[in-house]
């Protein structure tokens, strides 16, 4: 699978690379800001890439606006924004035309490094990962307007992973439980919900984050 | 009807409600005029009637009664010198008061006087700005006068053709002296009806002048009101608090951001990295039984061990940039320390009979950081006198170089410093001809 890292960052973007190339990853490009991922990515269309929001020259959401063009330009590129902390905000501008091939994470998230290869390959092949401080800020919002309380607190964990764009052996491996119990709590949380029950992961990502706000 | 459409306005000028409060205004003002002329002379005449009501004046010839001028003249400039700043507190009342029923003009009274004392009474600033602003009535009485003279007798003026066949319908072939009006050109006489038209014409002119020559007359008092009845020195102070509380806040805003910054891009960058590593480390060690990849492993965990005293040096960085524990054990303590890290030698003295507030010694420790490190920048000294001594109530620390001078006071640096100077009400004092030597002096008061 091959990759482009953008981090300004220049341990941590060796860090990634190490890391990457460890697991098997190609890395076409290792770059240092928004400009040069562009044209990177441009040059050698890879299948992911690796975004720190915060980069020169102003330091403030260059990341976010790359990965946005990129989303944009090149559909088939699935991003992966991370920072050093996270902004609902953002979530949503990034998640705004669809939930797929795109990930938000904080860089805490590399230290458990068998789940961040995990978001990143489920990004690369049109997948989601929302980071867990994200959902729950969109659960903390929609608490009182999208009729969450009515959740168990379980079905509400199984919600937030469902959320973060896990699939439902993601969820059951995390939750330790059996995949035919997740999906009866997911039968039960769209019809709580009211929403209509969809197959897809993709879009049972949208479904949730379009009726907790974020989408 | 809006002030811009000319003739109308000018015509209807002198027949609004402004006007006629603005006449009476200049009129009152001709009156205090008067009496701030007359003031000085007042002993002395009070003294002229006495001895005429005594009848001393018709009986005694006037060399008699000339030793009581000599006493009368000083005892009323030593009158007028001790009455002058409470008779000018309460004539600027009145004043204020005027410009505030007739004018629509409000002036702040300036602050109480301080006490009752003697010494207070004389050396009472507003009320001798008032006494000033009395001065600069007489001045400005001419102008006000001179309008309202030609308000009152421009409207007599135009009146005159109403009262001629109310007085003058006698029998033809009767002769009878002119009738006079007054006109700022002298007075007019006629004789004839057609006449009076002349004199109302005439009035119409001084009617349509009045309402201009009153307003510049009350424009300049009400200038002259706001800068000598007002309270000038605490309008002062506040502006100068408002500017240095707004840098206060910005100063405070853009430390914060800073601070952000630097853990955003030292420490947390060097955790996270450290995390990963650790990550990374951790799966090389696998679960359980003999690690797949020892070597490797060995490799992260060095890694991920350098990275955390990196972030521990960074982080000791940061906090003694926020608040260097030394100053805890006060300023000598502190400057000391500072100097040791110096690349030029610095001999440090201070001397201090008690503590400054906490907040002043930090401003006098940054200040010392600050000059130490532009020294060590741009001056190419070889070494530096640090001073900080006290007098009073005030601080000074002075930093002094051999170098080659050139330090520029309104350069980054140093503005920035001299606004958190500002903002504890200190001062900062920069001499630095180019080729040197440099000495800056920073005056700091010893509590907020």
């Amino acid at each position: 699978m091959r990759v482009v890292i953008a981090e300004d960052a220049a341990m941590m973007r060796e860090g990634l690379v190490r890391l990457l190339t460890d697991r098997g990853f190609e890395v076409c490009a290792a770059v240092a800001d928004a400009d040069a991922l562009r044209s990177a990515v441009a040059a050698t269309v890879p299948d992911v890439a690796v975004i720190d929001i915060r980069m020169p020259p102003t330091h403030t959401d260059e990341g976010l606006r790359a990965a946005i063009d990129i989303r944009r330009d090149q559909p088939d590129v699935g991003v992966l924004v991370f920072s050093q902390y996270v902004e609902t905000r953002y979530a949503t501008r990034l998640l705004a035309d669809r939930p797929t091939g795109v990930g938000y994470l904080l860089k805490d998230r590399v230290a458990d490094v068998a789940d961040f290869v995990d978001a990143l390959t489920r990004v690369a092949s049109g997948g989601t990962a929302l980071d867990p401080e994200v959902v729950g800020h969109l659960m903390r919002a929609g608490r009182d307007t999208a009729g969450l309380a009515s959740l168990t607190p379980r079905e509400r964990e199984v919600l937030s992973l469902m959320a973060e764009g896990r699939s439902n052996a993601g969820i059951a491996a995390a939750l330790v439980i059996t995949a035919g119990v997740v999906e009866k709590h997911v039968a039960s949380i769209f019809a709580k919900l009211g929403l209509p029950s969809s197959d897809g992961d993709n879009r049972r990502v949208l479904a949730v984050l379009r009726h907790v706000g974020g989408g | 009807m809006t002030g811009d459409n000319g003739p109308m306005t000018a015509l209807r000028a002198p027949f609004t409600t402004l006007a006629l409060r603005r006449a009476v205004f200049c009129v009152l003002g001709v009156v205090s005029a008067a009496a701030i002329l007359s003031a000085p002379a007042l002993g002395p005449a009070l003294g002229v009637l006495f001895l005429w009501a005594t009848g001393a004046l018709s009986d005694q010839p006037a060399p008699a009664v000339a030793p009581v001028f000599l006493f009368l003249v000083p005892l009323t400039v030593a009158l007028l010198v001790v009455l002058a700043a409470p008779i000018g507190r309460a004539m600027g009342a009145v004043h204020r008061a005027l410009a505030g029923r007739l004018l629509d003009v409000h002036v702040d009274a300036p602050p109480p006087r301080p006490s009752r004392r003697l010494g207070a009474v004389v050396s009472d600033g507003p009320g001798w700005r008032a006494v000033g602003y009395g001065l600069l009535k007489v001045p400005l009485a001419i102008p006000q006068g001179y309008g309202a003279f030609c308000y009152v007798f421009g409207l007599a003026n135009l009146s005159y053709p109403l009262w001629w066949p109310l007085f003058r319908n006698h029998p033809a072939g009767t002769r009878l002296g002119p009738v006079w009006a007054l006109t700022p050109f002298g007075a007019i006489g006629t004789r004839t009806f057609a006449g009076t038209f002349l004199i109302a014409a005439a009035g119409l002119a001084m009617l349509l002048v009045a309402p201009w020559l009153m307003r510049a007359g009350t424009t300049l008092d009400v200038a002259a009101m706001r800068r000598l009845l007002g309270p000038r020195r605490l309008a002062e102070r506040v502006r100068e608090l408002q500017l240095t509380r707004a840098r206060a806040i910005d100063d405070a805003a853009a430390m914060m951001r800073r601070l952000e910054r630097d853990l955003h891009d030292g420490a947390q960058i060097r955790l996270a990295t450290l995390a990963l590593n650790l990550g990374m480390a951790t799966e090389k060690l696998g679960a359980d039984g003999p690690p797949p990849d020892l070597a490797q492993a060995r490799e992260l965990v060095a890694l991920a061990h350098r990275g955390a005293k990196e972030a521990l040096a960074d982080l000791r960085d940061l906090v003694r940039g926020i608040h260097p524990p030394v100053l805890d054990n006060g300023l000598g303590d502190a400057l000391a320390t500072l100097a040791t890290n110096s690349a030029i030698p610095v001999a440090v003295t201070v001397d201090l009979p008690d503590r400054p507030a906490p907040a002043i010694e930090t401003v006098a420790y940054f200040c010392a950081s600050e000059l130490l490190a532009n020294a060590a920048k741009h001056s190419r000294a070889t070494r530096i006198a640090l001073g900080v001594v006290r007098s009073g109530e005030r601080l000074t620390v002075t930093v002094e170089d051999d170098g080659v001078g050139g330090a520029d006071p309104a350069g980054p640096g140093l503005s920035g410093l001299a606004r958190r100077i500002a903002v504890v009400d200190g001062r900062m004092r920069v001499r630095s001809p180019d080729g040197g030597p440099t000495r800056v002096d920073i005056e700091l008061p010893t509590h907020v």
